[in-house]
């Protein structure tokens, strides 16, 4: 194990980088900063519902490559919300040619907020509570076992899974329950793996309250007042974070690499 | 609000998920014991046969004390089982109660045989996450919604949880990412209606049918070890010690609601 650890990696080596959510947000981010870290012949996997915007995000990425490190970019249209979309990512991921990485790096990144405009009580809808924990639990789950075995521990091959969370994995927010919940199975789920695999490097990390959509929709929707206010006023004086500022902390985190395995980190300790 | 401490549970309705057997089964017969008159137990579980049973030893255990014993056979793993329970639960709505006790206490142990790097099929997940996590919030919900909050009705939400919900487990992902999830879900519910009472309560390594599946079948090796020497010390705890426990937190009260606590806390 030792060799893999070098302090201050410059980059992710010849990678295969699957990323969950990547048409817009920090998936989208990450798609492109991950991009430019990648060692000539990577293969990048971005899977979204959109393919649209997928397709242009991957023009995006090729074009900034030039040609430099024959970046392939496969644009892969699913909903993982869905069992077919999991089924799909995966049946695609262990298609990929990808024999002669020396990286595998797996961003499960897409997840939804939930109806946040009401409290816990008001959830008597199975349906709605399965779908959520469909989309923001099962399928990271089934995903990431499914990319895990399509790539199995091999000398030479260094092993990354990264799931995206939330201070909310840890913190009640009133009015947010599915989203809490979700993110709370996401990392207990994840500690899981890291205690089970050693070889693998399992990163639970916190952006922090980013400039997205998702964050529009807690600003003007939230259920609770004060979660309501408190991110008004974070995004009026300007405090909410840019995906770039803390995609580039994830990056610096992953490169660093000496986090301890299955451990929730917050932008906010960095 | 920590009035003297209460020697009963009230008037109450009550209503326990998982009551045919093991943790559920036990508690709803040392909780029968601590409730007054006219009140309504509530029992809820898949197999028809066991609740009878349970009835019966319930009837004659407490014998003249009038108390309503009602058996909702449901499967909570199904989306119709907590629409049934529900429907039971309506029906009750006038009944004159000072304590609503619910007990989330149904679960399953999920495939402890396998590794998470197992588990790509998502049905599998969805089901176990349908019945353990999903079930308990929308039983919750509708148990809350049909008595809502009003002057002289303390109602109480409890969740069975486990170390699991803090501590990861090698081949238990399912169980640690459910008893995780439930423990957030019952955190936010806290902080949302602060005149609910909740509690999420750990009840320890338990003598039933789930800790020899675990001890049989857990794939790893240390933890199945741990379980088996627990079993053959006699370290294992009744449900009646540990119900004792919980029971006395009720009684006394004085919990921060929301708050995880463990049998070894106390």
């Amino acid at each position: 194990m030792s060799d893999f650890i070098s302090d201050g990696c410059q980059d992710f080596g010849r990678a295969l980088c699957v990323i969950t959510g990547a048409s817009k947000g920090f998936g989208r981010e990450l798609a492109v900063q991950i991009a430019g870290l990648l060692k000539p012949k990577s293969v990048m996997l971005l899977v979204a519902r959109s393919g649209k915007q997928l397709a242009e995000l991957k023009d995006d990425l090729v074009a900034s490559d030039g040609d430099k490190s024959q970046l392939v970019v496969h644009c892969i249209q699913a909903d993982l919300g869905k069992k077919e979309g999991v089924e799909k990512t995966i049946r695609v991921a262990k298609e990929t040619s990808a024999m002669d990485i020396d990286h595998l790096l797996l961003i499960n990144n897409a997840a939804s907020l939930g109806d946040v405009s009401r409290f816990a009580m008001s959830f008597t809808d199975r349906e709605e509570v399965d779908a959520y924990l469909s989309l923001n639990v099962s399928s990271v789950l089934s995903l990431t076992a499914g990319v895990l075995q399509a790539f199995p521990w091999r000398h030479g091959l260094r092993r990354t899974v990264v799931n995206v969370s939330s201070l909310c994995a840890l913190k009640p927010f009133p009015s947010w329950v599915l989203y809490c919940t979700g993110k709370a199975a996401r990392d207990m789920m994840f500690r899981v793996l890291a205690e089970e695999e050693p070889d693998l490097r399992v990163l639970s990390y916190a952006p922090g309250p980013l400039d997205t959509d998702m964050q529009t929709q807690a600003r003007c929707y939230s259920g609770d007042v004060k979660i309501r206010q408190s991110f008004s006023s974070m995004f009026a004086e300007g405090r909410l974070l840019t995906c770039q500022e803390s995609g580039a902390k994830l990056m610096r985190l992953l490169l660093d690499d000496d986090f301890p395995s299955g451990a929730h980190v917050d932008f906010y300790e960095l | 609000m920590a009035v003297s401490k209460a020697t009963d549970l009230g008037k109450a309705l009550c209503i326990i998920t998982g009551a045919s057997k093991g943790f559920g089964r036990s508690l709803a017969k040392e909780i029968s014991g601590l409730l007054q008159p006219e009140s309504v137990l509530v029992l809820v579980a898949r197999s028809g046969n066991k609740l009878s049973e349970l009835q019966t030893e319930l009837d004659s255990l407490v014998a003249g004390k009038h108390l309503v014993i009602r058996c909702v056979i449901a499967d909570l793993g199904l989306r119709e089982g907590v629409e049934q329970v529900m429907k039971s639960v309506r029906e009750l709505t006038a009944v004159d109660i000072d304590h609503l006790l619910l007990f989330n206490n149904a679960a399953s142990l999920g495939d402890v045989s396998r590794y998470a790097q197992s588990f790509e099929n998502m049905e599998e997940v969805d089901s176990y996450l349908s019945f353990n996590v999903s079930s308990a919030l929308c039983l919750t919900a509708g148990v809350l919604n049909a008595f809502p909050r009003r002057q002289g009705l303390r109602r109480f939400v409890v969740n069975i949880s486990s170390l699991c919900a803090v501590k990861p487990f090698p081949s238990w992902v399912l169980y640690c990412t459910g008893k995780a999830a439930r423990d957030m879900m019952f955190r936010v519910l806290a902080e949302e209606d602060p005149d609910l009472r909740v509690l999420s309560y750990a009840p320890g390594p338990l003598d039933t049918d789930m800790q020899l599946q675990a001890r049989s079948s857990s794939a790893d090796s240390n933890l199945r070890q741990i379980f088996t020497v627990l079993h053959s010390e006699g370290q294992l705890l009744t449900c009646e010690q540990s119900i004792s426990k919980l029971l006395k937190v009720l009684l006394e009260d004085e919990f921060s609601s929301g708050a995880h606590i463990d049998y070894y806390d106390l």
